[in-house]
């Protein structure tokens, strides 16, 4: 089985040499620039890991190296997040059977080199927020580091084949894809700008002032990087939210987020008639970018009487004949070993179910499209306040108008401060790093007029119907 | 069950915009502007932070005061240039040239409407159509008379002649393979 998409309206897939990987012994085609989980799933493989004690299948969710669904034994290394691990030639792959009480143990040696590194700004996540952090703390003349544990820069821009809504400002018309593209080759004209992809934050240590985190050179060859730094933007983005239902944890239910990872970014089919749950605009731009990869998406359903996304959006793919589907939700997701099929129905006002709605579905996958939980962790561990707001996603930092934390010399940015957009993003970038970099001491002069009108972009931007919400929760994190 | 025993319901709530919606919000122009010239007929009522067809249009035609406002036409300024059908990152505009049939094919009765499309098979010059209305109503067949791929956006427009009467209905089109 090949689930790759070889023909696209919009993406070229640039696939690397041919490698050859085992999955418990069988042998695998892969491509160079594939990683380990996007080219088991190309091969028809939906069953990554087993729960501890129930031992049910699991398979990917998130596929951007969040969740722990996608961790098996690569090479005798136990709990590797394949998902964000490049496939090499010749690499072992092997289920795990559970996760052990005790710590599992690597079958060969592990290479630890540890290295210390100072920087003015240290920024973590290149996505659409960090990249633009890093582009203007480095017009500050700063020494600036930007991590990201992934081995692609980027962030989610690099999954987004439409093109943008917002302003010039915000990239408006262009394709995310292609922003990615710009923003990552400005980033790389900056001497004084060091990337470090494949790099994950594991801790930061208050007292010393340390971050820590180890970068993969290789599967098994790892650096512990110790950064200090003037100040910090965080820029970890979200993780997708779970929805709770039977058969919600079978291989082929994934976060739609993951889907669009699996399509746009490796041209893998995630399933060939999935059912998408949630009809926000993130539900309905992945059935379209779906249909662009040759995907018959059943319908898109919602518990809400009212499409939380862009009218244009939905339209968008009720003119292709993609069903949306209010006050609809899902009974349950069933199937051996994997989605065979789903059970939806109906609610009135008061979201009971209607007696005699429901409807088999025959879909080989289900995609949650059901909101982000910003991925506020190290904010914590770095001594932020946090706030439970629901109208931004969950746990959310507190922060001042130019995006500082309560922690000393933390600055915020992108889904991370509030589950928004990339438009968003790149402007709070903009914002927080220029903050950082005026708190580390950097040449802001020229800087603070742009800082200035990103933060009256944003009001203004903010200021329509679809933000009322938003404004709402950002009044109860503003210091 | 399969997608098409589904029937969604015919609502804004569900991404179901009508020509009596867009006419009410000011986006469909007087039949005497239509007869005489090619202009967008655009999706979007909502206020929402979009500006890329204000930003492109050449002539400002596209009146916009503020990021969230919905755009309204200028339908005298208007020359039909497509680019803001190009440009609209909702795929939302359609240029319907009700005028094309009798002025250019000296054939009256058929329109030219431009419809921006990015998905395969991307239909060619001379491609029969399965034409469809806001809501995947089938409308018409219809013949794909002219492609364009915009150079700055990437998007491609299908022009494609149908009967006048159903151009303002017209949104999404489908090739109709050969047996």
């Amino acid at each position: 089985m090949d689930r790759r998409v070889w023909e696209h309206p919009i993406l070229k897939f640039d696939r690397g040499r041919e490698l050859f990987i085992s999955m418990n012994g069988k042998t695998i085609k892969a491509f160079e620039g594939e990683t380990v989980a996007v080219a088991l799933y190309a091969a028809g493989i939906m069953q990554f890991s087993y729960s501890s004690v129930r031992h049910r299948p699991r398979g990917p969710f998130c596929m951007i190296g969040k969740c722990s669904q996608c961790f098996m034994r690569v090479n005798g290394i136990p709990h590797v997040r394949t998902c964000i691990t490049p496939v090499e030639d010749r690499m072992v792959v092997e289920v795990e059977s559970g996760h052990d009480v005790d710590l599992p143990t690597p079958s060969r040696p592990i290479e630890v080199v540890p290295i210390k590194k100072h920087y003015d700004v240290v920024i973590v996540g290149a996505g659409p927020a960090g990249l633009k952090a890093a582009i203007k703390a480095g017009e500050a003349g700063l020494k600036v580091a930007v991590l990201d544990q992934s081995p692609y820069l980027g962030g989610q821009l690099i999954k987004q084949t439409h093109k943008f809504f917002g302003t010039k400002e915000s990239y408006a018309g262009m394709r995310g894809i292609d922003i990615a593209k710009l923003l990552i080759s400005q980033v790389k004209e900056f001497d004084n700008i060091d990337l470090y992809s494949q790099a994950t934050v594991v801790g930061y240590y208050k007292k010393e002032g340390v971050l820590l985190a180890y970068q993969m050179e290789k599967l098994g060859v790892y650096k512990l990087l110790n950064f200090t730094a003037k100040s910090f933007v965080i820029a970890t983005g979200a993780m997708e939210k779970n929805l709770i239902f039977p058969g919600d944890d079978l291989p082929g239910v994934m976060g739609a987020g993951a889907a669009q990872t699996l399509m746009n970014v490796f041209g893998v089919k995630p399933a060939d008639k999935p059912l998408i749950i949630g009809a926000g605009n993130v539900g309905v731009i992945v059935a379209y970018q779906a249909a662009q990869a040759g995907i018959e998406v059943k319908a898109v359903i919602d518990i809400v009487s009212k499409s939380a996304a862009y009218l244009v959006h939905s339209s968008k793919i009720r003119r292709m004949g993609i069903p949306i589907l209010m006050r609809h939700t899902i009974r349950e997701a069933y199937g051996n070993g994997r989605v065979e099929g789903a059970v939806i129905y109906q609610v009135d006002d008061k979201f009971q179910p209607i007696r005699g709605s429901e409807v088999d579905l025959d879909v080989d996958g289900v995609w949650l499209a059901v909101g982000l939980s910003p991925s506020v962790e190290l904010l914590e561990l770095m001594g932020a306040d946090i706030k439970f707001v629901p109208e931004l996603g969950g746990y959310v930092p507190l922060r001042s108008r130019i995006l500082e934390t309560t922690a000393q010399n933390v600055f915020i940015a992108g889904d991370v401060s509030s589950i928004e957009e990339a438009s968003t993003a790149m402007m709070e970038g903009t914002i927080a790093g220029i903050s950082a970099a005026e708190k580390a001491g950097g040449n802001v002069e020229k800087l603070l007029e742009e800082r200035k009108n990103a933060v009256l972009w944003l009001d203004e931007f903010r200021s329509g119907p679809h933000y009322k919400r938003i404004k709402e929760g950002l009044q109860k994190v503003l210091l | 069950m399969s997608r098409e025993e589904i029937k969604p319901q015919k609502t804004l709530e569900s991404g179901y915009v009508t020509i009596e919606d867009l006419a009410k919000a000011g986006m469909i122009p007087p039949m005497e502007v239509l007869e005489r010239k090619a202009v967008p007929i655009i999706d979007d009522i909502e206020h929402i932070p979009c500006t890329p067809c204000y930003d492109v249009c050449p002539t400002k035609a596209i009146i916009m005061p503020t990021m969230n406002d919905p755009p309204k036409v200028d339908w005298e300024k208007c020359t039909g240039c497509t680019l803001c059908a190009q440009a609209c990152p909702g795929l939302a505009i359609t240029i319907v040239n009700m005028a094309f049939g009798k002025n250019v094919l000296k054939r009256d009765g058929l329109a030219l409407v431009s419809i921006p499309y990015e998905l395969i098979p991307i239909p060619k010059k001379g491609d029969k159509v399965r034409v469809y209305d806001r809501g995947h109503s089938f409308l018409t067949e219809g013949e794909v008379y002219s492609v364009i791929k915009s150079p700055k956006f990437g998007t491609v427009l299908v022009n494609v002649l149908v009967p006048k009467e159903v151009a303002l209905d017209v949104k999404f089109v489908e090739v109709i393979k050969d047996e």
